[in-house]
C-alpha cells in the first residue's frame, strides 16, 4: 500500500533480468515490475493502481511485438493516476519521428539510449523519482535516503514541510 | 484507517464525555467540560488519530460549542423559573422546590442569579406562600435552586478565538515572515558561509562551526528550516568523506541536535517557547525577549558545547581536513536590501525591547507590514507559511487559558502533595516530565498540557519557596526542546535519520545524554543563576 514503483518494460527477458539487478539497491523503497509487452505491461500498472501503490517512474523499450513503446506511453500519459509519472524511453532503435512523439505528446523526460552503464541507470531512476516526489507534494523525508538527498533537502527548506510535529 | 486510530478516537471521545457524568468535588461545571476538552486533547495529541493541528482547532472548537456565551449549550439551555403568584402586599406564593432555606434564587438576566431573602408565611401541597419585599410582578424565581446551569457563566467566544491571534502567536508569524524571506533571498545560507569561513578545515573547529550557525539560525527561524538548509551544507562533505570515517555520523548528529538546542534561545525559536510565555502572559507576568535570552542563551551554550564535546569523543575524525564549498554570493537586488534592513532593525528592536519597551509581538508586526508592502514576500509565501503550526499553539495557548479560567488547572495540581516536595523537586519533575514526553510526542503539545498545570501550581501559593511562575513555565519550555532522543522526537531528528547516514542506536544514545545533561543544567541554573535575574 502506498509504495512507489518502478516499471520496466521490454521484449527481451534479459534486459528486464539486468534492470532488476541494476537497480537492486533502490528496491526496499521503489519495487521494481517489470512486464514483457505493452498489453502486460497495461495489466500490471492496473494491479498496481487497484492495490493503492502509485506508478514514480516508467523506462520503456520501444521496438517491441504488439503496441510499441512509444505508444504505449503516450497511452499512459492519458491515464488517470498516472499525471506525475515519470516516463523515460529506453532503447537503441527509436527513429527520429518516434522519439520527437515521445517527447511532444508522451511528455517523456529522458532517453536512455541502449546498451546503458548501470550507473547511468541508477542516477536517471534516481533524478527522475526526486521530481516525482517533489512534485507529487508528498513528504520526502521516508524515500530520501535512495534519491537525490540534496535536492529533497532544499525541497524541505523551501517548502517547510515535514510530517512530523513541530 | 487503522484499529490503533479508531480506538485513539474511541477513547478520547469517551475521556471526553467522562466528566460529564461525574461529580468531581470543588470542579465547577466548566471545570468538568475543560477537563473532558483537556482529555480528549491529551489523548488525540499524544496518539495522533487525527492530525496534531486538527486536535487544536477541535479544542478550540469544543471551548466555543461548550464553553461560550455564544455557543448552543448556552443558547439552548435556560434555567427553569416561574412567576411568583400575588397573594396580598409583599406576600407572593412560589413553587416549593424554589424555596431553598430562607431565600430564593430571583433570575436576572440570561442565567445569571440573586439570592433574595424571605420568610415563609405558610406551607401548602406544591407550593409556599413567602413574605418578601424582593419580588414583585416582573421578577422570575428559579425553581431548581440546585440546577447544573446555574454556575455556568460562560464568557464570549473571542475569549477562545483571541487565541488565534494571540500576541504570541503574531510574534511567531512575525519570524515566520522573516525566514521565508531570508529563505527566499538566500539570506541563512549567505550568512552561513560568511559565519563558516573564519572556522577553518580542521574537522573539530568545522563542527563546531557548524553547529554555532545551525544553533544562531534555529534561535530565528524554524529549527525545520534550519536543519534542511544545514544539511544542504552537510551532504556534500559526508560525499567526500570515507563511508567507514565515524565523523559523517557526527556531524549529521551535530546539525539536528544543534537546531533542536538552538531553538532555546530566543522566544520565537521554537513553539514550546511561545506556550510558556503565552500562559505568563495569561498570568500578567511579560517576558521580554531579551530578558527570555539572558535565561536561555547560558543553557544554550553550555550544552552546546557539550554536544560538540560528546561527538568530536564519540565519533572522532579520519582525516585532518575538511573542505567546504561555500560559494555564493549575497543577493544585492532592492528587495534583498529591503530584506536585510528590515531584519537587522526587528531583531535589534527584539533584543533591545528592555530599553525601548516595545513588546517583541508589536515589533512582529513590523516584518508582517513592511515584507509584504515591499513585495519582498508575496502570496505564494505567504500561503507556504507554517500555518498549522501557528494553529498548533493557538490551541495550546487556549486550552491553557480555559484550564485557568475554569479552576481545572488548580484543581489538578490540588490532587498531588506538592507541598511534601521541595520546589527544586517539583521544577525537576516538570523538566524531566517534558523531556521525556517530548521524546515521543511534539514539543509543543508536551509543553501545552504541562505548562497549564505548572503555572497554576506557581499561582497557588501552594509552594512557599522561592521559586517563580516563570521558572515553572520556562523550565518546561526549555525540557521540551531537551527531548530528541528519537528520530520521531523533532523534525530535525527526522531530517538527520532520512539521509541514510545514522542508525538509529546513534541517535538515542548521543540524545538521551544531551537530554539528560542539557536538564542537568537547566535545573543548576534554576536553582542559582535565574532567581537572580526574575523577580
Amino acid at each position: 500500500m502506498d509504495k512507489i514503483c518502478i516499471l520496466c518494460v521490454d521484449d527481451e527477458p534479459d534486459v528486464l533480468r539486468a534492470v532488476a539487478r541494476d537497480l537492486a539497491e533502490m528496491e526496499e523503497g521503489f519495487p521494481v515490475e517489470t512486464a514483457a509487452s505493452a498489453e502486460e505491461a497495461k495489466g500490471l500498472i492496473g494491479e498496481i493502481l487497484k492495490r493503492g501503490d502509485r506508478l514514480g517512474l516508467v523506462f520503456c523499450d520501444h521496438v517491441m511485438p504488439g503496441q510499441n513503446g512509444v505508444d504505449l506511453l503516450i497511452e499512459l500519459r492519458g491515464w488517470p493516476g498516472l499525471q506525475g509519472t515519470r516516463l523515460v524511453l529506453f532503447t537503441g532503435q527509436a527513429g527520429h519521428e518516434d522519439t520527437v512523439e515521445a517527447i511532444n505528446r508522451a511528455g517523456i523526460t529522458r532517453y536512455v539510449a541502449k546498451p546503458w552503464e548501470r550507473e547511468l541507470l541508477v542516477r536517471v531512476a534516481r533524478d527522475e523519482l526526486t521530481s516525482y516526489l517533489i512534485e507529487s507534494g508528498r513528504d520526502p523525508l521516508p524515500l530520501m535516503r535512495y534519491l537525490d538527498q540534496e535536492r529533497l533537502v532544499e525541497y524541505v527548506r523551501r517548502r517547510n514541510r515535514v510530517d512530523t510535529g513541530q | 484507517m487503522d484499529t490503533k486510530k479508531i480506538i485513539a478516537l474511541v477513547v478520547g471521545s469517551a475521556l471526553f464525555l467522562l466528566p460529564l457524568f461525574l461529580d468531581l468535588d470543588g470542579l465547577s461545571l466548566m471545570g468538568h467540560i475543560t477537563l473532558g476538552i483537556f482529555l480528549l486533547a491529551a489523548v488525540f495529541w499524544i496518539l495522533e488519530p487525527i492530525p496534531i493541528y486538527a486536535t487544536s482547532l477541535m479544542v478550540i472548537f469544543l471551548q466555543i460549542v461548550f464553553l461560550s456565551a455564544q455557543g448552543p449549550l448556552f443558547q439552548m439551555n435556560e434555567v427553569p423559573s416561574a412567576a411568583p403568584i400575588p397573594v396580598e402586599a409583599e406576600v407572593w406564593e412560589i413553587p416549593r422546590q424554589a424555596l431553598d432555606g430562607d431565600r430564593v434564587l430571583l433570575l436576572e438576566e440570561r442565567n445569571r442569579t440573586e439570592a433574595a431573602e424571605v420568610s415563609l408565611v405558610e406551607s401548602r401541597a406544591d407550593t409556599v406562600v413567602v413574605r418578601s419585599d424582593r419580588l414583585s410582578e416582573g421578577t422570575r424565581v428559579v425553581i431548581d435552586p440546585g440546577h447544573w446551569f446555574l454556575d455556568f457563566d460562560p464568557p464570549s467566544y473571542t475569549k477562545y478565538l483571541n487565541a488565534l491571534a494571540n500576541p504570541i502567536i503574531i510574534l511567531f508569524l512575525g519570524g515566520f515572515v522573516l525566514a521565508s524571506a531570508a529563505v527566499k533571498y538566500e539570506l541563512d545560507r549567505n550568512l552561513t558561509r560568511v559565519i563558516l569561513r573564519p572556522f577553518g578545515t580542521r574537522p573539530a573547529m568545522v563542527t563546531m562551526g557548524l553547529m554555532l550557525v545551525t544553533a544562531t539560525l534555529s534561535a530565528f527561524m524554524s529549527n525545520t528550516a534550519t536543519t534542511a538548509m544545514m544539511m544542504t551544507v552537510i551532504i556534500p562533505i559526508v560525499a567526500q568523506l570515507d563511508p567507514d570515517d565515524r565523523y559523517r555520523i557526527g556531524i549529521a548528529l551535530a546539525i539536528p541536535f544543534a537546531a533542536n538546542v538552538g531553538g532555546i534561545a530566543t522566544p520565537i525559536g521554537t513553539p514550546p517557547n511561545a506556550i510558556a510565555i503565552g500562559a505568563l502572559q495569561a498570568q500578567g507576568i511579560d517576558i521580554a525577549f531579551g530578558q527570555w535570552m539572558v535565561l536561555a542563551v547560558p543553557l544554550v551554550i553550555v550544552v552546546l558545547f557539550f554536544v560538540w564535546w560528546l561527538l568530536l569523543t564519540v565519533y572522532p575524525a579520519k582525516g585532518e581536513r575538511i573542505t567546504l564549498e561555500l560559494s555564493g554570493t549575497f543577493n544585492l537586488s532592492g528587495k534583498a536590501i529591503v530584506l536585510y534592513v528590515v531584519f537587522g532593525l526587528t531583531v535589534f528592536l527584539w533584543v533591545t525591547e528592555a530599553w525601548h519597551g516595545l513588546s517583541s509581538s508589536v515589533v512582529a508586526f513590523f516584518p508582517i507590514a513592511a515584507l509584504t508592502a515591499f513585495r519582498v514576500i508575496e502570496k505564494d509565501e505567504i500561503r507556504n507559511l507554517s500555518w498549522e503550526v501557528l494553529w498548533l499553539m493557538a490551541g495550546g495557548i487556549a486550552l491553557g487559558v480555559a484550564m485557568r479560567d475554569t479552576g481545572l488547572a488548580e484543581w489538578l495540581i490540588g490532587m498531588i502533595r506538592w507541598d511534601l516536595m521541595g520546589a527544586f523537586v517539583v521544577i525537576g519533575v516538570f523538566g524531566l516530565v517534558a523531556a521525556g514526553l517530548s521524546n515521543f510526542i511534539s514539543n509543543t503539545v508536551a509543553a501545552s498540557l504541562l505548562v497549564p498545570l505548572a503555572i497554576s501550581l506557581g499561582a497557588s501559593g501552594i509552594l512557599t519557596d522561592s521559586v517563580s511562575l516563570e521558572i515553572n513555565a520556562v523550565i518546561i519550555a526549555f525540557g521540551a526542546s531537551l527531548g530528541m532522543a528519537l528520530p520521531i522526537s523533532t523534525p530535525p531528528n527526522a531530517i538527520a535519520m532520512s539521509t541514510g547516514l545514522l542508525r538509529t542506536p546513534d541517535m538515542a544514545k548521543m540524545g538521551l545524554l544531551i537530554g539528560v545533561v542539557g536538564l542537568a543544567v537547566a535545573l543548576v541554573l534554576a536553582r542559582f543563576f535565574w532567581p537572580l535575574l526574575i523577580g
